[in-house]
């Protein structure tokens, strides 16, 4: 038989793009501990230490408004990201490999999965900026313990907390995924090639300012951008991962 | 005529410098059960991978119920394929498994899962980290019968499986293809044991196909007599001969083709023993030792 087949592609109505789509959304949450269960035991652990800390200190008679201060440096908020960064990388080196054995589509599995990371942003970042607020409204839940209240947290409103957190859990998940689509697709020569551009990149970038002698200059314009203009140019980072991870996702392979 | 759901020409693979599939040809035609056969590392799996667009090949042509598979969501949610090597997203279980599988497998049939759940005594709320080598196997044969996706995949699905499982599969696959025929691709390297299962014998060897036959022809393709040497080299001097063994003035080898009615009396007149062939033993001679000795002569003469 030459020509190719006889039975030719039969579309079924009812299901949509969406729904293939969205049916990744789902396969990531079945399991519902690995996005929203772990990160808050994390945090959870975390602000238990940083309250039985502040317990410690105020008991011993050091005043509540300078215990509060001397957490301002604490990164107990920030310790779930390591954790989402490995989630991310999971996400493509196992959910990735098992949903194309279930017939998924690359594209269709990388834009679920970008949904998924999304929607984990929007929950870490709305719960974390409103645990600023309580934190402050608590004075530090009524023992002087910073948790939330910190590094450039709470001090120019809700809205501000809830987009740096936004972009900075968009950077982790998407990093974390998109790099893990390179080792997918071209597996340790493309790890290698990777890690030896980002060095040549920013060598060549430091080589250059300071050539320039362009680092007080580069210091006042991160100044002048604030913590909002920063954590736009991180936003920016992420949604480099994100389109790159999509191109390169296309041809990747299973392990 | 039944309709063809994947054909393959020329098709390759190859990684670096080492060839897993060497332009392949070969045509999948709709509801039979194929036997994808070879030793290990012959290039079954790679071949699998290809016909769901896991792999993309580096040369020749390959359609899908009608288009190339990978990337294709209408070619892709007509299959299933659990690698025998499958990768579960993290901390997963059989149960998460089964959860998600519907929204993958239009046709899926909770109730049958279950029921192989229960032949197969699967443990549903285990980590597949944490499961022997059948119990794997047994979730990749699981998902494969109760997706009764129209091509179906199983990749060793033997592995580790106990006697009873085995044939608990065996049972299965055939009941439920009677009520639901579909195209399934078979690869194993036990042959016996699925050897009355399968209608279509594809054999794989360093990635070339070395026989592409109907089951039921391949089963009585081959003859092995024995006798007295001299009557044996005799009788067979002119025949394709695929495997020789020898022992004193004893000597038994093995022929390609089938025997004719005079042919059988000739060779009961020089006191010869006729015996067939099993599907099994005619492989190991196809693909065994003497026939990779003799290619590896070729190459060095």
């Amino acid at each position: 038989m030459t020509t190719a087949t006889a039975t030719s592609p039969v579309r079924t109505e009812g299901r949509s793009r969406l729904n293939e789509i969205w049916r990744i959304v789902r396969l990531h949450c079945v399991n519902p501990s690995i996005f929203f269960g772990v990160p808050w035991i994390i945090l959870g652990g975390a602000w238990a230490i940083t309250v039985v800390i502040a317990i410690i200190l105020t008991s011993a008679g050091a005043p509540v408004d300078q215990v509060l201060e001397g957490f301002r440096y604490s990164w107990a908020v920030l310790s779930p990201q390591w954790y989402l960064v490995a989630v991310g990388v999971q996400a493509i080196a196992f959910t990735f490999s098992f949903a194309l054995g279930f017939g998924t589509t690359r594209r269709d599995f990388w834009l679920g999965t970008s949904a998924m990371f999304m929607f984990v942003a929007v929950e870490m970042a709305a719960a974390i900026a409103t645990l600023v607020q309580i934190e402050k409204a608590t004075n530090g839940w009524w023992v002087g313990a910073g948790m939330f209240d910190t590094l450039w947290y709470g001090q120019e409103g809700w809205l501000v907390d809830f987009y740096t957190s936004f972009a900075l859990q968009m950077f982790v998940l998407f990093v974390g995924a998109g790099v893990t689509t390179i080792y997918m697709r071209w597996r340790m020569r493309g790890m290698l090639t990777l890690v030896a551009s980002v060095i040549v990149i920013l060598l060549g970038a430091i080589a250059a300012i300071t050539a320039a002698d362009g680092w007080m200059g580069l210091w006042e314009w991160f100044a002048s951008i604030g913590i909002v203009g920063g954590f736009t140019i991180v936003l920016g980072l992420a949604l480099v991962c994100a389109v790159g991870g999509y191109l390169v996702i296309r041809r990747a392979t299973p392990r | 005529m039944t309709a063809t759901v994947a054909s393959a020409k020329g098709l390759t693979k190859r990684y670096g410098s080492f060839t897993a599939v060497d332009a392949v040809d070969f045509t999948l035609e709709e509801n039979r059960i194929y036997g994808l056969l070879g030793r290990n590392g012959a290039g079954k799996t790679t071949i699998m991978q290809l016909l769901t667009g896991q792999l993309f090949p580096n040369a020749g042509e390959l359609e899908v119920f009608g288009r190339a598979p990978a990337e294709h969501a209408d070619v892709l949610r007509r299959l299933c394929f659990i690698a025998e090597s499958q990768r579960y997203p993290e901390d997963f279980m059989p149960a998460h498994v089964f959860k998600a599988a519907p929204w993958f497998f239009e046709n899926w049939d909770a109730a049958f899962a279950e029921r192989l759940v229960a032949d197969f005594r699967l443990p549903l709320k285990r980590r597949i980290k944490k499961l022997s080598r059948g119990q794997l196997s047994a979730v990749g044969v699981i998902v494969g019968l109760a997706s009764r996706a129209p091509m179906t995949f199983f990749d060793e699905p033997y592995l580790g499986l106990d006697a009873v499982a085995r044939h608990i599969f065996y049972d299965r696959l055939l009941e439920d293809y009677a009520e639901h025929p579909r195209t399934i691709v078979l690869s194993t390297h036990l042959i016996d044991e699925v050897a009355n299962l399968l209608e279509h014998v594809i054999l794989i060897d360093q990635g070339r196909i070395l026989l592409d036959r109907d089951a039921e022809e391949v089963r009585g393709s081959a003859t092995t007599v024995a006798g007295a040497r001299a009557a044996v080299d005799a009788f067979t001097a002119d025949r394709p001969v695929i495997g020789r063994e020898g022992l004193g003035g004893l000597a038994s080898v093995t022929i390609d083709g089938r025997l004719d009615q005079a042919e059988r009396i000739r060779a009961a007149e020089l006191g010869l023993e006729l015996a067939p062939v099993s599907l099994q033993q005619l492989i190991v001679h196809l693909t065994g030792t003497d026939l990779a000795g003799s290619t590896e002569q070729e190459k060095a003469a």
